[in-house]
């Protein structure tokens, strides 16, 4: 499964729901110190997927359809991120994800319409880069009695009132809706870009072992406009947006603590995603992988080899303790890519049921020696159990 | 030191009498600290559980009969944009491997229920959320709770949902992070709301909506977007307001018990008093000397009352471990009471707060050093001189009779005052009680004095010089002798008055109850609509049994809670024959011009609905249905013993029209004639199957009805109970200490050629005129306290309106429990005396 997401996922739908049942915070944003997040790896690498499919082979894919649910799997998600800005240059980052994980194999048979075995979880963050504000939201519900779902015809991914769906009949444009007191965002995404297939033809694997993949596509510039409104102040936006699509069930292998996951928006037109997954003693593991994807839509498939991370600084999260990469420097040289990957602000750590940092970034570098410059988002799990390996 | 001595010597000598008012001290405060504790422990369970299941919501949404659409919950998360919001389905099930035992199903959503509520904060991971959420049937139990149930995780658990059965399985345990959490749930099943919704028959219903809503300007702009999106039949109110009116509706209840035991308490303390009069009296030639030795006043007043004090605290100390173990005992019978009367209420705990020990231990040693008070200031107020002539005393006595008398008169007077004081105060009605048992109790004296002289020419007649002799030496010996009287007819009064209530209420109910049961057979799914488990018949039932053949007529009934802001509502839907309905009898309006305006739309209204609620015929009541607010007219007002909190009588049609639950709770059965009872009741259980309806003949729902009626004043029947025991102690002891006290006197007539049977004769002659006497002097008062209790505080407390029976069997009861009292308490000193060497007892001058 690609990226970190994917990870962050299952680890994160699993407690959350322990964590939203009756432990008290799941439901706001949480500033209460949280237990320490059960393990990535043992809660993904250890989970019991009996009665579920598995991403073995290439599938085709089918739009809209793929745009829907596809419940046989344990996992899913639909991750909107983006940059945006106001006419007069003020930056805002946005996240808004929609979790979807299956309880057990199958659907039950049941009286109770309130009965699924269908869960989902969102996470909607907001980065005011110039307030120097992050703020970050966390729901969770159950799949059943339109309180969340998804549907590919028409599309729609929903949590509550948070929501993305397409405007007509067709996915795109996508009208994107999230509300809380202090944040909200109702934007527009649509695009031309043909969907980027990740990994083998859609299939990402994330380690030797068969199966253990999820099926992954992209949709990496979404021209977005629209607005974010902070404090009860409404500000018109525009700018871009990242779409990730992965669905499996399972995900990390043991010794696999976590991921780095970039994904970059250069002004040159070229969209640029990298996965490192990190083995226990932070070496890259051989299954890391990302593309570059070219203005006009043609993809280059990338491997560990062809990437070099130099992490250039840290940031300690003073809730949490944890110690994350800060400032990266990324080079492809053999796409003679040399960036400098910096957040736009240092704490976009989100203190959910499990803690990540995702955030917005700034890019910065050159392209053959010519100038380039961009945004994205990265996102950093594991991090916070460091030193503990599988238990 | 010598004085300290010398009392503790004087009690010593007169083992018999300190047992008697240590006794009487003890059963007072007993009677206190078990009521209190009954009352307080039934409390406090109930607003554990109360706060346990509300969490910390600060509002509810609730809807008609049969609670909320379930789709209103997501349109509130999705439209209204609430986000603290949680949806509960609760119901409850009986245990068939736990006869007895029902368990509260709580249906939650885990998704939804963090701000609210914390059952699981002692583990990490102990519950399986997925299992519960997906597994048919998973509930969670207290592990004390699967024990007693026997049932270990991943076991099938067997309920039974009124008559229909269902299924469900232990999926794991509940672990409160805390005792008072885990006592509330400790006959709790938290299943998520898909499973309750199944286990109970409830799909597509949401029992509420809790809310969590921030306080000020933003909770009210939260409110009203609220209120915006509810349907009609919805309304939206404060947490704690159910709690408010379940705690309102009972504490009439528990007020009337707490005025009864302090009522026994009083009879108690007479008995100190009694106590400390008889020591005064026995030490005054102590108390002479020493005072001619130059002891001051303040010495022996203080030793005097510390001497009540010790008596007060050891009586207390017996009184709260008897009132521990009663309290234990009377828990049970008031939380089936509250049970029966009220709502569902599970209690297995005593829980003794500091408030009700304080209370006991601060009444039983204060009351018997008040009691004290006057005693002491009689040893001391008087000359040594006097103090050692006893005929001082009595003269004394005799010239303050009068005042006392009238300030008696002046009581009983306030008392009647208060209680016709149109107020509906029920501590002020039982103050008044208190007034008029107090005033007649300083009465006593003087009118005991008048009857034994009034008797004594009958006794003169019929015992010669003897009777004489009886008779004269009480009213010379008034001062000790008034007190017991008084005594006595205080604590006979008081069973009297009790006794006379209970009756009047059950010749009152059993009446009602004849006049109403019109069918031959009733069919319902349990044996109590109030109780927890209440469940309307399946239709399929209702429809069987209405179309079987042999009957001729067929009434159903329903009761229907509308909850609302100031409280509860209790409808009763009849669809019933006209014949059915002339059985209503009114104490507004009449049977046939009801009939006809219920058909128009109107509504009738029991007897206590329209007493709390100040409305009477022609007056409207606000109903809240389920197309919204309606008002109603009311067409009369009925006399209904069913409920105390009233009952809000409609027709089905009318019902209809406005509701939509269509649930039957009760089917009422006439039989064609030649159609055997047997017969009828065979083909109900062919409909029933193997679902084990409640089949019962008009004969055995009326018993039935009587049990709860009974098991209801069976507290009360225990407070009776003690009052006599506390009766009988204290005239045992006050007639045991006047006898003793006379063995002088009693000497000097042996002496003086009375032989052993004339003495014992007389000694015994003179307990029965006492005793006598007290017996019918207690009927006057008993029968006002009835009246009080019947006319003024029941009216008050629960609405109801009694006729009054006076059975002369209780009256003769009571007149016989004090003659026999006082016969006992005779014996003992009479055959003392009979034996007593009459040299000796001179000797001892």
């Amino acid at each position: 499964m690609s990226r970190r997401r994917a990870l962050a996922i299952l680890p994160f739908c699993v407690t959350a729901l322990l964590a939203g049942w009756f432990l008290r915070r799941a439901l706001a944003p949480l500033p209460a110190p949280s237990p320490p997040p059960a393990s990535v790896t043992a809660l993904l690498g250890g989970e019991d997927s009996g009665g579920f499919a598995r991403a073995t082979d290439p599938r085709a894919f089918r739009f809209p359809d793929d745009h829907g649910p596809h419940p046989e799997f344990l996992h899913e998600w639909w991750y909107f991120t983006g940059n945006l800005r106001t006419p007069v240059g003020r930056r805002f980052g946005y996240q808004l994800t929609f979790f979807r994980f299956a309880l057990s194999g199958d659907p039950p048979a049941r009286m109770s319409r309130w009965a699924t075995n269908q869960a989902y979880m969102a996470h909607f963050a907001l980065t005011d880069a110039e307030g120097s504000r992050f703020r970050h939201f966390e729901r969770t519900s159950r799949g059943a009695l339109g309180l969340a779902g998804a549907t590919a015809r028409p599309f729609r991914v929903w949590l509550d009132d948070w929501s993305a769906e397409g405007k007509n009949a067709s996915t795109l444009p996508i009208r994107l809706r999230a509300v809380e007191d202090e944040a909200s965002i109702d934007l527009v995404l649509d695009t031309t870009r043909p969907i980027v297939l990740q990994g083998d033809r859609g299939l990402s694997r994330k380690s030797a072992a068969s199966g253990n993949a999820s099926y992954y596509y992209s949709m990496t510039r979404l021209a977005t406009r629209g607005s974010v409104r902070v404090d009860g102040v409404s500000f018109p936006v525009e700018g871009n947006s990242w779409l990730d699509r992965e669905w499996g069930t399972s995900t990390l292998e043991k010794g696999q603590t976590g991921w780095d996951w970039f994904a970059l928006q250069l002004s040159d037109g070229r969209d640029l995603m990298f996965y490192r997954l990190r083995s226990g003693d932070g070496v890259t593991d051989p299954f890391s992988a990302g593309t570059l994807v070219l203005p006009d839509g043609s993809v280059r498939p990338l491997s560990p080899d062809n990437v070099r991370i130099e992490t250039l600084g840290y940031w300690k999260s003073p809730e949490s303790g944890a110690r994350y990469p800060s400032r990266w420097r990324m080079l492809l040289p053999s796409e003679g890519l040399k960036l400098e990957v910096v957040p736009r602000i240092a704490d976009q750590e989100l203190r959910t049921s499990v803690r990540y940092w995702e955030g917005a970034v700034g890019v910065r570098g050159t392209s053959r020696g010519e100038p380039v410059e961009g945004d994205g988002y990265v996102e950093l799990t594991g991090y916070g159990e460091t030193g503990r390996r599988n238990p | 030191m010598i004085l300290r001595l010398a009392g503790l010597r004087h009690l010593s000598r007169h083992p018999l009498q300190l047992m008697f008012s240590v006794v009487g001290v003890a059963l007072g405060v007993a009677a206190v600290f078990s009521i209190d504790l009954a009352n307080e422990s039934a409390w406090r369970a109930f607003r554990i559980s109360a706060q346990t299941v509300a969490g910390k919501a600060t509002h509810r949404i609730v809807g008609g009969p049969s609670g909320l659409e379930e789709a209103l919950y997501a349109t509130l998360r999705r439209q209204g944009g609430m986000r603290t919001i949680a949806p509960v389905v609760e119901g409850y099930a009986r245990v068939p491997a736990r006869p007895g035992l029902t368990l509260h199903i709580l249906g939650v959503d885990p998704f939804a229920e963090a701000p609210f509520r914390n059952y699981t904060r002692g583990t990490s991971a102990g519950v399986d959320i997925p299992r519960l959420l997906t597994r048919p049937g998973a509930v969670l139990l207290l592990e004390e709770t699967a024990k007693r149930i026997g049932v270990s995780p991943g076991n099938a658990l067997p309920l039974q949902v009124g008559i229909e059965p269902a299924l469900a399985t232990l999926a794991g345990f509940l672990r409160p992070g805390d005792e008072v959490t885990r006592q509330a749930l400790e006959t709790t099943a938290v299943a998520d709301i898909s499973t309750a919704q199944e286990l109970l028959g409830k799909e597509g219903r949401l029992s509420r909506i809790d809310l969590l809503l921030p306080g000020g300007a933003e909770g009210e702009k939260a409110l009203s977007r609220v209120r915006k999106i509810l349907p009609p039949e919805a309304e939206i109110l404060l947490a704690g307001a159910r709690d408010n009116a379940l705690e309102q509706m009972t504490r009439a209840f528990s007020l009337n018990l707490s005025a009864l035991s302090l009522l026994v308490l009083v009879v108690g303390t007479f008995l100190v008093y009694n106590t400390m009069i008889f020591s005064v009296l026995q030490r005054r030639q102590l108390v002479g000397t020493l005072r001619a030795l130059g002891v001051t006043r303040r010495e022996v007043f203080t030793q005097f009352l510390s001497e009540a004090a010790v008596l007060g605290a050891a009586g207390t100390v017996l009184g709260l471990l008897l009132g521990y173990l009663l309290g234990e005992f009377l828990l049970g019978m008031v939380t089936r009471s509250i049970g029966d009367l009220y709502f569902a209420l599970s209690v297995r705990e005593v829980s003794v707060t500091a408030a009700t020990l304080l209370k006991a231990v601060g009444l039983g040693t204060f009351g018997a050093v008040a009691a004290s008070l006057g005693p002491a200031y009689e040893a001391t107020s008087t000359p040594p001189r006097d103090v050692m002539r006893r005929s001082a005393i009595e003269t004394g006595v005799r010239k303050i009779l009068p005042a006392v008398s009238a300030a008696g008169a002046g009581l009983v007077l306030l008392g009647v005052g208060i209680q016709l004081y149109p107020s509906r105060s029920i501590p002020l009605s039982f103050g008044g009680l208190f007034s008029i048992v107090a005033g007649y109790a300083l009465l006593a004296p003087g009118a005991a004095t008048l009857l034994v002289r009034g008797i004594q020419p009958v006794l003169a007649a019929a015992f010669g010089t003897q009777g004489t002799m009886a008779a004269r030496s009480i009213s010379s010996s008034i001062s000790r002798t008034g007190v017991a009287a008084a005594a006595l007819v205080v604590a006979v009064s008081t069973t009297v008055g009790i006794g006379i209530m209970i009756d009047s209420f059950r010749r009152t109910v059993s009446d009602w109850l004849d006049q109403s049961l019109r069918s031959d057979i009733y069919v319902s799914s349990v044996e109590d609509r109030r109780g927890p488990d209440r469940t309307p018949l399946p239709p399929d039932l209702v429809e069987g049994v209405s179309s079987a053949p042999g009957i001729f007529q067929v009434t159903l009934v329903s009761w229907q809670t509308l909850e609302s802001p100031t409280g509860f509502t209790e409808l009763f839907v009849m669809r019933m024959p006209r014949e059915s309905f002339n059985a209503f009898r009114f104490r507004e309006g009449d049977a046939r011009t009801a009939w006809e305006a219920l058909h128009g739309g109107a509504v009738i209204v029991s007897d206590p609905y329209a007493y709390r609620h100040g409305i009477r015929k022609g007056d409207t009541v606000r109903l809240r249905t389920d197309r919204g607010e309606r008002v109603f007219p009311v067409a009369g007002v009925y006399y209904d013993y069913s409920s105390d909190q009233g009952l809000v009588g409609i027709l089905g049609e009318t019902y209809d029209r406005f509701w939509d639950d269509r649930g039957v709770d009760s089917i009422g059965i006439r039989l064609s004639d030649g159609t055997s009872a047997e017969a009828a009741i065979g083909r109900i259980r062919e409909i029933a199957g193997d679902r084990p309806v409640l089949i019962r003949s008009n004969r055995s729902l009326r018993e039935a009805s009587l049990r709860i009626f009974d098991r209801t004043f069976a507290v009360t029947n225990v407070l009776r109970f003690l009052t006599v025991l506390i009766a009988f102690v204290g005239v045992l002891n006050a007639l045991m200490a006047i006898q003793m006290e006379r063995g002088r006197e009693h000497a000097v007539l042996r002496a003086i050629g009375l032989t052993p049977r004339q003495a014992w004769g007389l000694v015994a002659g003179e307990s029965a005129v006492i005793g006598t006497v007290a017996g019918i002097l207690a009927v006057p008062l008993g029968a006002a306290q009835a009246l009080v209790l019947i006319r003024f505080i029941n009216r008050r407390s629960f609405g109801w309106t009694m006729q009054t029976f006076v059975d002369p069997w209780v009256l003769l009861q009571a007149v016989a429990l004090a003659l026999a009292a006082s016969l006992l308490a005779g014996l003992y000193p009479a055959t003392r005396l009979a034996r007593s060497s009459p040299a000796r007892a001179l000797q001892e001058e």
